[in-house]
This record gives structure tokens, C-alpha cells and sequence, in this order.
């Protein structure tokens, strides 16, 4: 009956992802690996049922449809404990098995055949819940399944499910290391396309950012996958604790997103979390409890650019602000001091906010799991809408032009139906994408009310028409 | 029967006296036999004479027996031995007055018993004049009415007597006459009757005797009584000033009667010696309030008030030695205020309990005195009393009176009763700090007058119940209708008014703890309510001790014992918290899953007019809600109900904070939607109805009204933003047209849900936290109901729901304009909806074509065109709602503002602080000000 919610996991990333952060929901819930509730979890005040559903025999089965073209990642899922957990109706592998090859057109056409398949799985699912509110995905940008069936899957989803909110984990691609997927900037912008469109909220969980607080903060020389997934779990749940433990505000997804997002296309969050601990630090008792965690610490350091999970690059100008941030807090609270460090945070000025409307610091107090002890007082998770992620996206164009000014490796994507005729896909893609930025940018300015696409693009044109002479 | 028990009585008391070796029923029994076994006449009057040794006149009686042997039976004789004696008994030492009138004398010779009594007193008085005083001889007439009833009434008065034989023999004289007293002015007139009965039956026998005076006697009572005695009760009312039947007392102050002319001795011809007897022996007579002829009470005025009321003066024969005279003066205080507070006693017998103690109390000091005054006679009669020595016994006495007379005027004059008159004497006992005898003798009284007092307090404290027939306890019960009878709103007031303290009925020495007492017994009622037995661990006695504060610590255990117990029995018997708990998750929507799928559920029917909103739905889908949510595992869902209140939240405020009408009685409808009637309530059983009764139920829905309608414009304003998000699709360049609608509904979700942030987490939160740490330590049920109430009116403070402050109209006229602009938006969606995807397939992305359909869209919606002007643009119309909501918006703030300079206390500056956090509000909410100050 309650708001429920479907995950979606596609692709290798988006269903590692998913996995980790299934494991942990069974965590905070005392649900077992073989979806039993444990004996010490009956009587728990939280809402299992929004993220899992008991089947006849009372076992708890996660609303989770897990895809992929290819089938190593899904495979290892089934083998391992958890595979009785998923309701194997849901796990759908292709039959041919060849994956998308990275590529965001076979992903995607690949998405188009198979979509009869896939939407009898989502249907169903859709069907089995009372009031269904939305969709959660996890993919991510670069690769093929998740960003080529993934923008697929959305594009259908917005059209059948269109009361139904759409909201995506995605992952950007590590910037720092050279990707072995060459054609990544091409998927990136195809998929940012969709993300803009078809999405109602995109929270970027950023590689490079990940892997660099991987090392910095948690001091891990070479961050393995689970480690970087264990981060991105740990956001996914927390993002999501006001859902599954209900209090006062935020108990429904709509309601968390709807402030946080003011203009349809503004919708891509960042998130913070503080503080972080491996499970190095936890076995390494010294390294823990040295700090002190108010709620003003927690609130001050979440704003702190490297707590941030997107790499957003130096921001020279320093007029990018935040247009608006809901920090959930978990822990010991004493209701009281979230005032006192609200009025801290805006005395002291530590965040710029955007100049064109009212906007503040939402604190949304949070219970958490009885069952998963933590070793700090008080933790945080920032979810924001901060100007500065257009650097994100501008970093995507670039590398697309450049690609794209030496034609390179476009042939593999004129073999799909999309692109047979002409690359106008590309083209728009970019458009997009590149109205997001401006749009972005915008923002930043006291007449965003008033800011002009048309006028922007003229600009831009006569940029381009420069640029176009350097020929 | 009762004649033989008169014998025995006055045998016993010889016996006692002369410690012979008889017992009352041997003797009987020697007077008894029959003639042969019977011992000879001499040996019967030695016995007589042996046990009668120690009486002054028993040489006499001796005599009189002795003739009498020689002709009646000896059972008679004994019968005349036994009158003289008792009847010496029962006068006592004042009234040993015989009655030889002009008929008694002529009938000297009569064989009747009575009369032959009465014939053989005056030789005797005549022969000696020390035994009986000549002065008493000498008045003789006046004292006939009241001395003879003394013989006569004997055998009527015996089984009474005989009761009282448990006393000691002066007290139970005393009692006697006491009781005789009463009814004395009939007795006269009796008596008289009764000679003139025996005389006209002279003839017959003695054995006649007895049914008449028991059976014709009491015949003629009734008939003849009537004639005379209201001639002799009017006189003696006179004489007096008190009505006859205040004559209780045993004062035997009757001021003179007409033909009370008597000869008196030439007082100032007698030596020193001589006047000092007389004196002495007039003076203790005086001293027990009998009228004396040598110092003579004057009359008192009956017109006197106040203080003098209760003195008596007296007049000392002129002709007394000087010195004598002045020692006189120094004892005669005593009389009178012997005599003020013996009136005192009889004047305020039967007002209330408390009176009624402390005159019995006043009563033993009463004997306490007359055993003075008879030990003083016994010395006057072994020659050994002089003046100063009777003023040297009496002068501590004399103190101690003169303070209890003082206390008593007092008490009088304000007319005093019951907790009054034990907080007066308990103020005396202070008083008399300096003064030891009288001090302790006000203790020794405080405390017996008010044993019935702590008896109800003891009663009240220990059991909780209330035996209080005179309304003199403190604690009043005021229950108008039982539990049963009007279930839904019998515990509003119960704890307020069922029972309450009367102020002025707490004497000083409880003020202190009438609170505490008056918990302590309405907590043991609550228990008892509650179904479970109080069974105080131990009953300890309460008896006041004005010296310590023992009746404190009694008090104070068995509050903590009430106080404990009905704390345990509402905390963890009843489960006060968990129903607490549901209560904030249901009513201030603490279980915010709850709340969003009953919203989802009643969203239908809450939009139609409150007359068509079925209760019986909303209850339907109330009961399918919180089987579905998480609430399906609270114990306590099924206490919660859906409430349909025809007057919105603004008139529930007035009615509320005026309280002034019964609130929940229903009045006029308005024309409001199902959702601004609507309301959940919770119904608790006994007695956590105590706590969460009526009122509070009322505040909490308060609360919950004004969160429920944030909480719906909140929704509808996701509404629109899911519908809106549409937009993302749309043209860069056709976003930017709506953009000023996205930005202003961003401002509405802003200021929505930092007024929702606020009440919830600043206020409602922190308050809840406070009231759980504060109920960890609570100790009585008062301070939960304390803290509770203190909690609700805090939240419904700071959430701006007082009357004084109309910022909850504010919210209310906010809240309504994003009500309207979502209703814009949505009718309005589908138009630009249409236009902008149809100019997407045309790739015109005019703005006039897009306005021109809006416009369209609108002319044809009739809902638009009695509000808004249909001539507007889309833009032209956020534009005015976008002006109208920020005014709005912006006073509001500035009001907050404004009260926030005069109240700091208030935490109404965060939501400022909260809506205006990125100063964006600043310029607006100055150029208010600027305009405000301009004028």
C-alpha cells in the first residue's frame, strides 16, 4: 500500500550497484540473505515495504528487476547468498548473451527488441503494487547496456508510467584514468540526452570523485570496485531512510525531490556524506571517534567541496551556488541544535545559494536501523542541487567534440537502427546537453527568471560561427 | 427494679467511702429477709451506721431509721436510709438544700416516704447550721422549684444514673445534674404536681408509690405540665437572658424571683473569722456559677454584644470586711469566666463537629474545675480554707481560664466553626509561648477538638472518601453526574472541579499541605475508578499534636503512597506513553508514511463539501490505512477516529482560547471543504482519559489542523511539480515561458515546507523531547498533567495557534492561495500541455500562439472567468498570483518580525530565519518597512 518503488538495475555497474545496495537495505532491516526476517526484526517500526514485498511464505522480496545483456555480473548475483533473495522472475538476462560491447547504440536497440520482455517483467511488477510512485535505476553513463537499454528503458517508462517518478543512480565515468570504452564520450551524451528528458531526478554519483575520496579520505592507495560500490550503497540507502523510516516530512519520494528541484530541468543532485569510514577504519579503532560530530560539524563539513561526491572541477569564477540542498541526518540529535547550526551555516555565510529565489538548508532528521551499529554519533548525507555540476556535463561535451570533430569510431554506431539514416541523434544529444549547461549557468545569475535560451544560443552561435571559421 | 438499683448504687458509694466490709447486695439482702432468718433491728442499724460513719449527718438518719424500724418494714427503712443519702449524692455539696415548705411541713406526719423525707430536712437544718449553710435555709422559697424535682425525679432519673456508674462518683453526679438540668424548668413544675398527686393518696401504702410515680405520674406530665410552666420558663428566660433550651448548662445562675425576701444576717456584725466562712462558702458556690446573697451576680444586659455578652459582674455585700472585698475582686474573674464559658458551651452546642469536640473537651476541664472547687470545700469544711488561701489554689487557674475565656469570646465573635475554630486555637497556642499551664492546655484541647477534624482527613487521605455531613472538611466533593452517564466528557473537568478545595475550611495548620491532601484523595478515587483496590500499606493513625508535625509525615506518606501508586497504574498499568506516542504519530503526524497513504486514500472525499463527506468512507478507509501502513503494529490504532468538526480551525481557536460555550457543541455551518473540517481524534479509556481528555484532544487536533492543511498543500504543490516536470521535454526555449510559474511554486513549496519543517522539527520535536526527558522524572499525576498541558500549549504557541497573534490566519490565507494557484496550474496544463507539444511538432515556438491558447483554454473553463479576468496571458496571471502571494508572503514575515522585537522568548524569528535563509525575501520585506514608516 505504501509509496512503493521499483529499482531497476542495468548493466554490469548498475547491477553491482544494486547488489550492494540490496545488501545493505537486508541489513537495515534485519532481513536475511535468504529474504527471512531475522528473529530480532519483528517488531520494527520501519517500512519494509516499500522497497520489498512478502511472498506467500513471508519471505521479503526486493522490488528489484535486475537486467543485463551480458551475463557475468548476474551470475555472480545468483551465486552468492543473496540469490535467493530475488524473485528469480525478475532477473533478466539476454539470450544471447553477447552484452552491448560498450556501445550505447546496440544497448539501446538492443533495449528496443527486447523491450516486450522487459516490460512484462516491469509491468507485472508495476501491477503487484498498491500505489506504485516511481522508479529508481541504476546504471551507469558510459558503458553499453546501462546507458544504451538504460536511456531506452527511461525514454518507455516516462511515456507509460508518466504520474510515476523516474529517478536514476547513475554513474559517471572515472575522469582521472583512461577509460578503455573509446566511444565513452559518445554513450555519456547520449545517455546525459535521456537523463534530461525522460528523468525526474539524476543523482551523479561521480567516479572520479568516489575514487578520489576513496584515497584521500579513507586512505585506500587503489580502490577496488566493492569499495567504491560500499560508498555508493551507502548514499543510496541514506538517500532513501526517510522512505523507509517515516517521521514528520520527506516520507515519500515526490516530497524529497519536489524542493530540491525548482525547474523541471535542474534536476541533477550531487550528494555528500559525512563522515566516512572503510572497513579498514573500523577494524583500526584509532583512526575513529578522534573527531567530534555535532550536528554543526556535520552540516559545515557536508559543505565542504571534498566531501562532495562529484568532481566538479576548480570553479575559477566562484559564482556557482548551491540552488538547493536537504541534508538527512542520522544519529543522536538533539532536535534543538539543528536550528542553532542553521544559523551558524547562514551567519557565517559558508554556502553561496542562488539569488533568484528563497531557498535553504532543509535538515531532514532521520531514524536509522536498530540493527546496524554505527560508530559515529551523527552522520550526514547532503543531497544538492549545486550550479557547479554543469562542469560535469561541459567536461562530457568537450571530450564529445573532441571525438566527434575527428569522426572517430562512429561506424559501430551507424550499424544501429538510430543512427542508420544520420547522426542528428549526436547532434541533439548535444543541443541538449549543451542547453542544460547554459541552463545551468544561468542559474547562477539573478535574471535566471528571465534568461533567455534564444538569446544564449545566438551568443553561442556566434561563438560557434567563430570557431566554425577556425576550420 | 430501678429503685434497687438506686440502692445499690448509693450503697456502693457509702461502702466506698467508709471501706467497710459489705458489699451493696449483702446488705440488700440483710434488709431483704424474711423475718426469721432476718438479723435483729440493732444489728441492721449498725451496719447502717457503719457504712454511713463518714457522712456529717448520719447520726440523724440513724435516728429516723431507727423509729422507722420500730414500725415499717425494714426494706422501707433502708429505702429512707438510702434517700437521705443519695439525695445528698446526687445534690452535691452546693445543693444540699432541703425543702420544707409551708404544705411539706403540715403533712410532717404523713406515712407517705416522699413527703416524710421531706418533713425530717428542716429539723435537721434548724438543729445544725454549719452542716447545711443557714444561708441556704434561709431561701428556702426559691429554692423550691428547683430542689424539689431533685427528690422527686429520682427514680426517673436512676436508670440513667446507672449507666453512668462507670465514672467516678462526683462525675457522675455531675453528669446527672447536667442531664437534669435540661429539662429543669419542666421538672419544677413536675414536682409540685407530684406532691399534690401523693398528697391527694395519702392513704395508700408504699408499695403504691412506685406505679404512681412511674405510670400516673407521667400521665398528668402531659396534661398539667402545660399550665405552669410557661409562666416559670418566661420568668426564668427573663432572668437569664438565654432562651430556655440554652439552658444547658450547669449554671445555677438564676437571678432573683419575685418573693425572695429572706432575711440576712447582719453580715458586718460577725467576727472576721465568721464572715470568712460564710464568704468562703458563698464564694465557691459562686465560683460553680450558683446566685449567692452576699455576691450577687447583676443581671445581664440583654441587650449587651460582643465581649461583655459572655462576662458576669457581681456585686459583694457592703457590708464585708474591706480586705475580704478585695480579695474577692481578684477571685470573682474566675466566676465569670467560668460562668461566660459554661454559656459559651451551651450556645454553640450541635454546630458541626468540631464544636462539639472542643466542648467535650471543655467539658472535662469543667470537671477538672469542680474538683477544684471540691477540694477547696472539703479544707472550708475541716476549717481550714481562708481567702488568700483559696487565692492562692485558685490564682493559676484563674490565668488559665481567663486565656481559655478569651479564646473562646473570640471564637464566639466571629462566629467561628470548624476548620476556623481550629486554626484560632491553634494560633492561641503560640500566643501563650510565655505561659506553660495554659499553653498545654490549649494543646490538650487544639487536639481534642480537632480529633473529628483529622478523623475526616484521616479518612479522606487513607481511603479517599468523604464523611463531611456539617461541610467542615476542606476537600469538597462535587460530583454532579456519575462516570457512567455521560462517558465522552466526564474526565474534562474531573480532575479540576470533581473535587476541590474549600479555602476557607483549612485550618492554619494544613494550609500548607491542602494541596497535597487534596491530591491525595482524589488519587486514591482515580484508583478506585480505575477498578483496583487502595490498600494503603499502613493505616497510620493522624492525630493532631500541636507540638510536633507528626501529622505531616503522615500526610506527606500517604501521598507518596497515592501519588506512586496511581502513577504506576496510569504509567505502566495504562500505558500513558505509548498512548502519548500514538497520539504525536497520528495527530501531529509523526508517522508521516500514515498520514501521506490516508491523504492518498481520503483525497476524494475530503475535497467535496463537508455536508457530503461520508463519515462512515473516511472511517472505512481510516481502518484500511492504518491496517496497511506501519501503523498496523501500534497496539493503540483502533483509539483512533475520524472527526468531521463543522467550524474551521480559526472559530475551534476563538472557542477554545475563550472558552467561553461548550466548544464541541455544533453551531452553523459554513461552507468549508471536507478538509478543513477534518479532523482525527483519539478516544482513551479511564484513566488515561484523565490525561488526554477532551481539551487536550482539542489542542492536539489544533495542531493537527493546521499541520493536515500544510501538509495537503504541500502535496498538492508535488502535485504540479510532477505534472509540470512534463516541461523537461519541452524546448529550452519554450521552458523559459514557464519558468516564472516553476520559480513561483518553488517559493510556495519553499515557504510550505519551511512552515511545516518548522512546527515539526522546532517545535513540535524539541517540545516532545523536552516533555519525555521532564516525564522521566515526574512524580504525581499532577505534574504529568502539568507537563502535558504545558507541552500542548508550548507547540500550540510557536505554531502561531493562539488567538492573540492572527498569524495563524496568515498561514491560513497562504496556504489557500497556493491552493488556488495549483488549481491555475492544473487547469491550465492541459492547455499549454497541448499547445507546447503541438508547437513542438510544428517547431513554432511562438509565445503568442501559446498565450493565445492558454487564453482559449481559459475562456472556456467558467471556473477562471469569475475570478480572474480571461483576457490575461498565462504569464500575465502568475504574474498576479505571483504578486498577490509575495505581499501575502512578505507580511507575514514582517509580522513575525515585528512580534519578534517585542517577544524574544518566541521562537517565531526561525521561520523568518527558515523562509528567508538566502536573504532573498530582505529587499522586499525592507521596502515594507520603508513604505510602513512613510506611512
Amino acid at each position: 500500500m505504501p509509496s512503493e518503488i521499483i529499482t531497476l538495475q542495468l548493466g554490469q555497474c548498475g547491477n553491482q550497484i544494486g547488489f550492494e545496495f540490496w545488501k545493505r537495505l537486508c541489513m537495515e532491516h534485519g532481513i536475511s540473505p535468504s529474504g527471512v526476517l531475522e528473529d530480532f526484526a519483528t517488531e520494527g517500526m520501519d517500512r519494509k515495504d516499500v522497497f520489498f514485498y512478502q511472498a506467500d511464505d513471508d519471505h521479503y522480496i526486493p522490488r528489484a528487476v535486475l537486467l543485463d545483456l551480458e551475463p557475468r555480473v548476474i551470475n555472480t548475483i545468483m551465486g552468492s547468498s543473496y540469490a535467493k533473495l530475488y524473485n528469480p522472475e525478475n532477473v533478466y538476462l539476454s539470450k544471447h548473451g553477447g552484452g552491448a560491447g560498450n556501445n550505447w547504440a546496440s544497448g539501446y536497440s538492443q533495449g528496443e527488441k527486447l523491450q516486450e520482455e522487459i516490460f512484462d517483467i516491469i509491468d507485472r511488477e508495476a501491477d503487484g503494487s498498491d500505489s506504485l510512485e516511481g522508479f529508481i535505476l541504476c546504471h551507469s553513463i558510459a558503458g553499453g547496456t546501462g546507458s544504451g537499454m538504460g536511456s531506452f528503458i527511461m525514454e518507455r517508462l516516462a511515456d507509460r508510467y508518466p504520474k510515476k517518478l523516474i529517478q536514476t543512480f547513475s554513474v559517471f565515468p572515472n575522469q582521472d584514468e583512461i577509460s578503455d570504452v573509446v566511444v565513452q564520450p559518445y554513450n555519456s551524451l547520449l545517455t546525459l540526452r535521456r537523463l534530461t528528458s525522460a528523468a525526474d531526478s539524476v543523482v551523479v554519483l561521480d567516479n572520479t570523485a568516489l575514487n578520489r575520496i576513496a584515497c584521500d579520505r579513507l586512505h585506500i592507495q587503489n580502490p577496488s570496485f566493492s569499495q567504491i560500490n560500499n560508498l555508493v550503497s551507502t548514499i543510496m540507502s541514506v538517500s532513501t531512510t526517510t522512505l523507509r523510516y517515516p517521521s514528520y516530512m520527506n516520507n515519500n519520494l515526490i516530497g524529497l525531490m519536489a524542493s530540491l528541484i525548482p525547474t523541471p530541468q535542474l534536476h541533477f543532485l550531487m550528494t555528500g556524506y559525512t563522515p566516512l569510514t572503510s572497513a579498514s577504519d573500523v577494524n583500526n579503532q584509532q583512526t575513529v571517534n578522534i573527531r567530534k560530530t555535532t550536528v554543526l560539524d556535520v552540516m559545515r563539513r557536508l559543505l565542504q567541496p571534498k566531501n562532495m561526491m562529484v568532481s566538479t572541477g576548480p570553479d575559477k569564477t566562484n559564482h556557482h551556488c548551491y540552488i538547493s540542498i536537504l541534508n538527512i541526518i542520522q544519529g543522536e540529535v538533539d532536535p534543538s541544535q539543528v536550528h542553532k547550526s542553521l544559523q551558524r551555516i547562514r551567519d557565517r555565510k559558508m554556502a553561496q545559494f542562488i539569488p533568484w529565489g528563497p531557498t535553504s538548508i532543509q535538515v531532514a532528521l532521520s531514524r536509522s536501523s536498530p540493527y546496524v551499529q554505527s560508530n559515529h554519533r551523527v552522520s550526514g548525507l547532503m543531497l544538492a542541487n549545486h550550479t557547479s555540476i554543469n562542469s560535469l556535463f561541459e567536461r562530457a561535451l568537450n571530450q564529445y567534440d573532441k571525438l566527434r570533430k575527428r569522426g572517430a569510431f562512429l561506424d559501430q554506431f551507424r550499424r544501429e537502427d538510430i543512427f542508420k539514416d544520420d547522426l542528428n541523434e549526436l547532434d541533439e544529444s548535444r543541443e541538449t546537453v549543451d542547453s542544460l549547461v547554459q541552463e545551468y549557468e544561468a542559474a547562477t545569475r539573478s535574471d535566471y527568471m528571465h534568461y533567455s535560451f534564444k538569446r544564449a544560443q545566438e551568443n553561442s552561435k556566434s561563438e560557434d560561427a567563430k570557431s566554425g571559421g577556425d576550420h | 427494679m430501678s429503685k434497687v438499683d438506686l440502692v445499690r448504687v448509693v450503697l456502693h458509694n457509702l461502702i466506698v467511702e467508709s471501706q467497710a466490709p459489705y458489699t451493696p447486695d449483702i446488705i440488700v439482702r440483710h434488709f431483704r429477709a424474711t423475718h426469721e432468718q432476718r438479723l435483729s433491728s440493732n444489728e441492721l442499724l449498725h451496719l447502717l451506721a457503719t457504712i454511713s460513719q463518714k457522712r456529717p449527718n448520719f447520726q440523724t438518719v440513724i435516728t429516723e431509721v431507727t423509729h422507722i424500724l420500730k414500725t415499717k418494714d425494714p426494706m422501707y427503712a433502708l429505702l429512707v436510709f438510702i434517700e437521705r443519702f443519695s439525695c445528698e449524692d446526687i445534690a452535691g455539696s452546693h445543693s444540699k438544700i432541703e425543702m420544707p415548705s409551708a404544705t411539706n411541713q403540715s403533712s410532717t406526719g404523713s406515712p407517705v416516704g416522699a413527703l416524710s423525707l421531706a418533713s425530717f430536712a428542716p429539723s435537721a437544718s434548724t438543729r445544725s447550721l454549719t452542716d447545711d449553710s443557714a444561708i441556704h435555709t434561709l431561701s428556702k422559697s426559691q429554692s423550691i422549684p428547683t430542689s424539689t424535682p431533685m427528690n422527686c425525679r429520682r427514680s426517673e432519673v436512676s436508670p440513667v444514673r446507672s449507666t453512668g456508674g462507670l465514672f467516678g462518683r462526683r462525675n457522675q453526679n455531675l453528669k446527672l445534674y447536667h442531664q437534669k438540668q435540661k429539662t429543669d424548668p419542666e421538672r419544677a413544675d413536675l414536682s409540685v404536681i407530684k406532691e399534690r398527686v401523693l398528697m391527694a393518696v395519702s392513704s395508700s401504702s408504699m408499695s403504691n408509690y412506685r406505679p404512681l410515680g412511674s405510670t400516673e405520674v407521667n400521665l398528668m406530665k402531659s396534661s398539667a405540665s402545660i399550665k405552669t410552666n410557661s409562666s416559670t420558663s418566661s420568668v426564668l428566660a427573663a432572668a437569664t437572658g438565654l432562651p430556655d433550651e440554652y439552658r444547658t448548662h450547669m449554671l445555677w445562675d438564676y437571678c432573683k424571683v419575685d418573693g425572695n425576701k429572706t432575711v440576712l444576717p447582719e453580715l458586718g456584725a460577725l467576727p472576721l473569722e465568721s464572715q470568712q466562712g460564710v464568704l468562703l462558702k458563698e464564694l465557691i458556690h459562686c465560683l460553680c456559677g450558683t446566685r449567692g446573697n452576699f455576691i450577687v451576680p447583676l443581671p445581664p444586659d440583654a441587650n449587651s454584644t460582643g465581649i461583655a455578652k459572655y462576662e458576669t459582674y457581681f456585686t459583694i455585700h457592703a457590708h464585708l470586711d474591706k480586705s475580704l472585698t478585695e480579695l474577692l475582686q481578684d477571685i470573682l474573674p474566675l466566676a465569670s469566666y467560668f460562668i461566660g464559658i459554661q454559656k459559651m458551651m451551651a450556645a454553640t452546642d450541635g454546630h458541626g463537629q468540631v464544636v462539639n469536640s472542643l466542648n467535650a473537651a471543655l467539658q472535662d476541664l469543667t470537671n477538672d474545675f469542680y474538683v477544684l472547687v471540691v477540694q477547696s470545700e472539703q479544707e472550708l469544711q475541716q476549717q481550714q480554707l481562708t481567702v488568700q488561701k483559696l487565692l492562692y489554689y485558685l490564682q493559676p487557674t484563674i490565668w488559665v481560664m481567663e486565656e481559655l475565656w478569651t479564646t473562646l469570646v473570640n471564637v464566639q465573635l466571629n462566629e467561628f466553626q470548624g476548620a476556623a475554630v481550629l486554626t484560632h486555637l491553634h494560633g492561641r497556642i503560640k500566643r501563650l509561648e510565655g505561659d506553660r499551664a495554659a499553653q498545654q492546655i490549649m494543646i490538650k484541647l487544639t487536639h481534642q477538638a480537632a480529633e473529628p477534624y483529622m478523623r475526616m482527613l484521616q479518612l479522606w487521605i487513607q481511603k479517599g472518601v468523604i464523611v463531611d455531613r456539617n461541610r467542615e472538611f476542606l476537600v469538597e466533593d462535587n460530583e454532579v453526574v456519575h462516570q457512567g452517564e455521560l462517558p465522552e466528557h466526564y474526565s474534562d473537568d474531573y480532575w479540576e472541579k470533581r473535587y476541590t478545595v474549600r479555602r476557607d475550611r483549612i485550618p492554619s495548620f494544613l494550609e500548607k499541605y491542602s494541596d497535597k491532601i487534596l491530591r491525595t484523595g482524589k488519587y486514591l478515587n482515580v484508583i478506585r475508578q480505575c477498578g483496583k483496590r487502595v490498600m494503603p500499606t499502613q493505616q497510620m493513625e493522624l492525630q493532631l499534636d500541636p507540638t510536633d508535625e507528626r501529622h505531616v509525615y503522615v500526610i506527606n506518606d500517604a501521598y507518596y503512597f497515592a501519588a506512586r501508586m496511581l502513577l504506576d497504574v496510569l504509567l505502566t498499568e495504562n500505558d500513558l506513553m505509548g498512548h502519548l506516542q500514538s497520539v504525536k504519530n497520528y495527530l501531529l503526524l509523526n508517522q508521516g508514511d500514515f498520514t501521506m497513504q490516508f491523504m492518498d486514500a481520503c483525497e476524494d472525499e475530503l475535497s467535496k463539501n463537508v455536508d457530503l463527506v461520508l463519515p462512515m468512507t473516511l472511517e472505512n478507509l481510516l481502518g484500511l490505512t492504518l491496517r496497511l501502513s506501519s501503523a498496523r503494529n501500534d497496539p493503540y490504532k483502533d483509539d483512533l477516529h475520524c472527526e468531521l468538526l463543522t467550524y474551521d480551525l480559526v472559530t475551534q481557536m476563538s472557542k477554545i482560547m475563550n472558552q467561553k460555550e461548550e466548544y464541541w457543541q455544533s453551531q452553523d455551518r459554513l461552507d468549508l471543504s471536507g478538509l478543513e473540517c477534518f479532523a482525527f481524534t483519539y478516544e482513551v479509556k479511564w484513566p488515561v482519559s484523565l490525561v488526554l481528555n477532551h481539551i487536550a484532544i482539542s489542542k492536539y487536533q489544533m495542531l493537527f489542523r493546521q499541520l493536515f492543511f500544510c501538509k495537503h498543500v504541500e502535496r498538492q504543490l508535488c502535485k504540479i511539480w510532477k505534472e509540470n516536470s512534463i516541461a523537461k521535454k519541452f524546448s529550452p526555449q519554450a521552458a523559459e515561458l514557464y519558468r516564472s510559474a516553476f520559480t513561483l511554486r518553488q517559493r510556495m513549496m519553499n515557504a510550505i515546507q519551511n512552515l511545516e519543517y518548522y512546527m515539526m522539527i522546532e517545535i513540535i520535536e524539541p517540545n516532545w523531547h523536552i516533555f519525555i526527558e521532564k516525564m522521566k522524572k515526574v512524580e504525581n499525576v499532577d505534574n504529568v498533567l502539568k507537563l502535558h498541558q504545558d507541552f500542548l500549549d508550548s507547540c500550540l504557541k510557536n505554531c502561531m495557534l493562539t488567538e492573540s497573534s492572527h498569524l495563524n490566519r496568515a498561514i491560513f490565507k497562504l496556504c489557500k492561495i497556493c491552493l488556488k494557484f495549483c488549481d491555475f496550474i492544473q487547469l491550465s496544463q492541459r492547455f499549454f500541455l497541448d499547445a507546447e507539444l503541438k508547437s513542438m511538432v510544428c517547431d513554432s515556438s511562438d509565445d503568442n500562439t501559446n498565450n493565445s491558447d492558454v487564453d482559449q483554454g481559459n475562456s472556456n473553463c467558467p471556473q477562471f472567468e469569475s475570478s480572474l479576468d480571461p483576457t490575461d496571458t498565462f504569464s500575465e496571471r502568475v504574474k498576479r498570483f505571483d504578486l498577490e502571494f509575495t505581499g501575502l508572503l512578505i507580511s507575514f514575515l514582517k509580522q513575525i518580525n515585528n512580534m519578534a522585537k517585542k517577544n524574544t522568548a518566541d521562537r517565531f524569528m526561525n521561520l523568518v530565519h527558515r523562509i528567508n535563509f538566502n536573504a532573498f525575501y530582505s529587499d522586499q520585506m525592507e521596502k515594507l518597512c520603508v513604505k510602513d514608516a512613510m506611512g
